[in-house]
């Protein structure tokens, strides 16, 4: 008999294991509750509401209605989405929609969130792309606050168009370019190796450069689109944006400086807005004196930046120094009720550069518009950017960026927009930007 | 004094018209709607939780009860030596050999670690069975080779080592008994009781929203038939002296859960819940009583086997001709699922007693009819029951070998069958291609139930969102596969953990019954069950939320269902056996009942079970016949001329006049504390004054 009670503990190794088994779930219950209830394969929990800033809905989980507004339905979709955008709200706030928590559980009702965003802001920068594929994005500087977020293409949820899949014109619909895009800069990424050049180099100010179109280095050139002239400064070269001068400074700054300033900039990891996850950048290393680092350094070789980033980091020029993480999330509150749900989340930052590196830079795009682009576009905004006109390559037509802020306490925004293969950035972008800027202000 | 009067008629008599008006006003009424559909949620949300509390004081009160003292130890004999050492017999079922391993143990070099095992039956009757060979067994000077009788003054000779056997009478048992009834006393069962039926209520009142005349009065009945069920029970347990309830009130607690999520589902089919509830605790009587006799129990080993053998081919080959499914057998008026059935037999078949332990092959039995059981489930489909088969098979062999390397053995035959069955039907391993990544496969058949378990368990919370905020009910066997999840989310995670956790306190009770259990059939049997039970348990709720792949087994007494509802009664019952606390099982008799029962002819109770021995002694030539059936111990070979005890030597034993101031069949009371239980006599508790005077009367 004392043999048999040994060999009981096979019947308590059962009972462990199915102890174990269940405090194992309950771990996992814990870490992903949430994320189970909010899972859209049980439409039975979806419940709460999402709102823009103006109190328009967005999106009603009981009823399933969307924005009653077809062009603020197409303009907010990447926001709102449904299980098929990874980035949706609808899915990163799942949980918090259905108003989970682990004690409770749904028992206490959904939540409505309240989004910073302006719907109708956004509908106007769908239309200034005008069908083309690309990002347009505004978001307050000092307190992170996105103002307009707009990735395109898009459709109405309410009538997804058929050739969703085989449509050339809907590749990559489900993605949030903004978020979830990493693209060649161009000749946005001059700002960072200018500011790594007004660092390191102390004969900066010395620094002339006479551009003849092109700059040999070794067997190879560095080309630029034409003669820019001859005896440029610093702020000349960025003004007109001219390769062979920023190619110059590159080989003299070397690989590892530019990607310690794109590093510092925030370019090269990835934030998190409000519960999604933006894609990192990207820089590659090429050796010293090659032809490469001289291209990289213009924004050409083969870095990549993500939209978002790219809106923080001039965010962070405009605020000396100090990027503001975007935040999309104004109030959650109980549904049906003004009772709050949660605290409001505080705003997070990274410092890039020196407050005094940032006004420098904030002075040469302060000059860029008014020698370059031209104030005109702007009205009166004081308008602070650099335009890219990155080449892709294959023979397609190269991504047109313009991004930067308004240099003004009043309105303190900076923004971004990039248009995929959309020719000349100041040109395409920046007639976007400077049509945006003042429905913004005018909030 | 009259005009105040008049005045209060007055006012009372405004009020009362108010009050009409009030109630003929549509809107009023559509306000008092209002507002019970607003307390009611409110009021559901504070009984979920009051009903969690309670739920944790009767498993606690239960928990208190069963494991707040250590099992006393019963003595149902012993063996003196020379110098007057008295080794103790614990059991009805005793190895003596040296190391620690026996149960008594006897550290001399001539002596073997199995030496012989001494057995005791229902009746008060001893045998000796010697267990090898190599160091010799003498009975009163008698070589012994093969199992007979001992009575009380025989001397046992191992291995040159010389003690006199010693059984209790009568009177020391019933003092032993009655000693430990003092010493031992569950809590209150009554009290225990009394929160299981306010459990009761605060469950059914939780089911009633949203019903409308008809479901109500089946939800009171169904209720009130399983407090009557309990409370009845109770009472036939006081009436019979027995005092332990607490595996059956665990067992009415989750029946009561198993009750409340049916009633949030479907009140029709609280009916059948109740039939078989009902039926359950038959069985469970039934299968306490036949368990007492271990005799007949080991004879009807057979007959048993054979039934659920051709209930098993019929529902195979006949099943789905004549009732459209593999695995369930419907008379019209009943149907049910004979796999079932089957786990109360094989445990019933798998446990063995002491002396088959020690025979040769003593497995092979057990191994070819699970084989065969599992089998045919997996003709059946199903795989989830044949699984709980295999584990019990498992348990069952290292209870009775010890034998890792056979478990091992088992377990690689085991996969290498499961690898041929899918190498055969591979749609098989389909079904279980989602396991681990349920999410991806959420709309699929291989994901589509756990995923809507797991949200349904989170959407819960700890407390619960009521029956009738419920989604998960609406899922396919969401009552019998899902069932943790059910309860999850109608009331609460908590309330699922308790039930996961009474489960897990059975297992113990089980193993914990073993260290003083009668008999090693009991020990098996307890073990058995609590494995398939948790074992079970583990596939439904584990399976359920993805730890472990979906196999859809029910979970023991919560799922609904009928079958599963009667077999769980049943494997309770033997768990509950071997329980050795006094006034604990039915299985145990009270020591009154016994005196008059002996009877007084031996040999006709050997004549009873030749089949009892039988295949144990295979090659000893005409053993069984003559030794059994002519009763005549000296015809058999191996023990020569062996008439009766012998004659007692007066004087040889130094504890001789202990003995036979004990076997005085005076007053026994006088031998109260007498060095049976040596010298600490068990703690005395406030309470016995009152329960010796009842025994007084």
């Amino acid at each position: 008999m004392k043999r048999l009670k040994r060999r009981t503990a096979i019947t308590i190794i059962l009972a462990a294991a199915l102890a174990a088994g269940v405090l194992y779930f309950c771990v996992q219950l814990i870490r992903n509750g949430s994320d189970w209830v909010g899972f859209f394969g049980t439409a039975f929990y979806e419940s709460g509401a999402i709102y823009d800033s103006k109190g328009t809905q967005l999106y009603n989980g009981e009823t399933g209605e969307y924005a009653a507004d077809s062009n603020v339905r197409r303009a907010t979709l990447h926001l709102v989405g449904n299980r098929s955008f990874g980035t949706s709200l609808r899915t990163v706030l799942s949980g918090r929609l259905t108003g989970y928590n682990f004690i409770t559980g749904t028992a206490l009702g959904g939540h409505d969130v309240t989004l910073t965003l302006d719907a109708s802001l956004n509908a106007a920068a769908l239309n200034a792309l005008n069908g083309r594929k690309g990002v347009v994005a505004i978001y307050n500087y000092t307190n992170g606050d996105v103002k307009c977020l707009v990735s395109s293409p898009t459709f109405d949820p309410l009538y997804p168009p058929e050739d969703i899949e085989t449509n050339k014109n809907y590749d990559g619909v489900y993605l949030n370019r903004f978020f979830s895009g990493t693209y060649p800069p161009g000749s946005v990424f001059k700002i960072v190796t200018t500011a790594a050049a007004i660092e390191k180099l102390r004969n900066l100010e010395s620094f002339t450069y006479s551009c003849t179109g092109s700059l040999q280095i070794g067997d190879d050139v560095v080309t630029c689109p034409y003669v820019h002239g001859s005896n440029m400064d610093i702020n000349q070269s960025l003004a007109c944006s001219c390769n062979g001068a920023y190619a110059t400074l590159a080989l003299e700054l070397g690989a590892d400086t530019i990607e310690d300033y794109m590093k510092q900039a925030g370019l090269l990891e990835s934030h998190n807005v409000s519960g999604i996850n933006t894609a990192a950048g990207s820089f590659e290393k090429q050796p010293a004196g090659s032809l490469y680092l001289g291209w990289s350094g213009v924004g050409q070789d083969r870095d990549l930046v993500n939209p978002c980033s790219m809106l923080s980091f001039m965010g962070g020029i405009a605020n000396r120094g100090v990027a503001v993480v975007p935040n999309l999330l104004a109030k959650e509150t109980i549904s049906g009720s003004p009772i709050p749900a949660a605290l409001p989340g505080g705003k997070e930052s990274y410092d890039i550069y020196s407050a005094e590196t940032c006004q420098r830079l904030k002075e040469m795009m302060r000059n860029n518009v008014t020698t370059q682009y031209g104030q005109s576009k702007f009205g009166d905004l004081a308008v602070c950017a650099k335009s890219g006109t990155a080449e892709v390559g294959n023979g397609n037509q190269p991504h047109a960026w313009f991004a930067g802020f308004i240099d003004d306490p009043a309105h303190p925004l900076a923004f971004v927009v990039m248009v995929e293969n959309g020719g000349s950035g100041a040109d395409v972008a920046g007639n976007i930007a400077a049509k945006l800027l003042p429905l913004a202000v005018a909030e | 004094m009259e005009e105040l009067i008049t005045r209060i008629k007055m006012i009372f008599s405004q009020l009362g018209e108010q009050v009409q008006g009030a109630m003929a006003n549509v809107d009023t009424s559509q306000a008092f709607l209002n507002v019970v559909n607003v307390v009611l949620p409110v009021a559901c949300g504070i009984l979920r939780i009051a009903a969690v509390v309670v739920a944790i004081l009767i498993i606690a009160r239960c928990l208190l009860s069963l494991f707040r003292e250590k099992p006393g130890k019963e003595i149902w004999g012993w063996l003196a030596m020379n110098d007057g050492t008295r080794l103790d017999l614990c059991h009805w079922e005793n190895t003596v050999g040296r190391g620690r391993w026996a149960d008594v143990d006897l550290n001399f070099p001539t002596v073997s670690r199995s030496h012989i095992a001494l057995l005791r039956d229902a009746q008060g009757n001893w045998k000796i069975q010697p267990l090898q060979t190599k160091n010799g067994t003498r009975l009163n000077g008698k070589p012994l080779r093969h199992i007979v009788p001992i009575h009380t003054g025989d001397i046992v000779e191992l291995g040159g080592l010389f003690l006199e056997f010693y059984a209790i009478s009568e009177e020391e048992e019933r003092e032993q008994a009655m000693r430990w009834g003092v010493a031992e006393r569950p809590l209150s069962p009554a009290r225990t009781l009394g929160f299981l039926t306010l459990f009761q209520i605060m469950m059914c009142v939780q089911c009633m929203p949203g019903r409308d005349v008809t479901q109500l009065a089946m939800l009171g009945v169904a209720y009130a038939l399983l407090c009557a069920a309990m409370w009845g029970m109770y009472v036939l347990y006081r009436s019979l002296k027995r005092t332990a309830f607490e595996a059956e009130t665990m067992a009415f607690f989750l029946c009561t859960i198993s009750f409340s999520i049916t009633a949030a589902y479907a009140p029709g089919s609280l009916t059948t819940q109740c039939v078989s509830m009902i039926i359950g605790i038959v069985l469970f009587m039934f299968l306490s009583l036949l368990l007492r006799d271990l005799r007949s129990t080991v004879s009807l080993r057979w007959p048993v086997a054979i039934l659920t053998c051709l209930l098993l081919i019929f529902n195979v080959l006949l099943g789905p001709r004549i009732f459209g499914a593999k695995n369930w057998i419907d008379l019209g008026f009943i149907s049910f699922q004979p796999s079932e059935f089957v786990k109360i037999a094989f445990i019933f078949i798998g446990a063995a007693t002491l002396d088959r332990l020690f025979a040769r092959r003593n497995l092979l039995f057990t191994v070819l009819f699970c084989g065969f059981c599992m089998g045919c489930l997996a003709l059946m489909s199903d795989f989830g029951t044949a699984l709980i088969f295999f584990v019990a098979l498992l348990v069952i062999a290292f209870l009775r070998s010890g034998d890792i390397g056979f478990l091992a053995l088992m377990g690689t035959a085991a996969a290498g069958g499961v690898g041929i069955i899918l190498e055969f039907k591979p749609y098989i391993a389909h079904r279980f291609a989602a396991w681990r990544h349920v999410w991806e496969y959420y709309n699929e058949a291989g994901g589509y139930q756990q995923t809507r378990t797991m949200s349904a368990i989170a959407s819960g919370g700890l407390f619960g969102k009521g029956t009738e905020a419920s989604f998960l009910k609406s899922v396919g066997a969401a009552n019998t596969d899902l069932v943790f999840g059910v309860i999850s989310e109608e009331f609460g995670l908590l309330l699922a953990l308790c039930t996961v956790f009474v489960l897990l306190v059975l297992t113990v009770y089980a193993v914990r019954c073993a260290s003083t259990a009668r008999s090693s059939y009991y020990v098996i049997a307890a073990n058995a069950a609590a494995a398939m039970l948790v074992f079970q348990a583990s596939l439904n709720i584990l399976g359920a939320v993805d730890v472990l792949p979906l196999t859809g087994v029910t979970l023991p007494f919560v799922s609904m269902g009928g079958s599963s509802m009667i077999s769980c009664w049943a494997l309770l019952a033997y768990i509950k056996t071997a329980d050795t606390r006094p006034n604990a099982s039915f299985t145990l008799k009270l020591p009154k009942r016994i005196r008059g029962w002996i009877p007084t002819d031996n040999d006709q109770e050997y004549a009873i079970d030749d089949d009892y021995y039988g295949d144990d002694y295979d090659g000893y030539g005409n053993y069984e016949e003559e030794y059994y059936e002519d009763g005549e111990y000296d015809q058999y070979d191996g023990y020569d001329a062996f008439d009766a005890p012998p004659p007692r030597r007066e004087g040889d034993w130094q504890i001789e006049d202990s003995l036979n101031s004990r076997r005085d069949p005076g007053a026994w009371e006088d031998l109260l504390p007498g060095p049976l239980w040596g010298d600490k006599p068990p703690p005395d508790r406030p309470s016995r004054g009152r329960r010796e005077r009842r025994r007084r009367r």
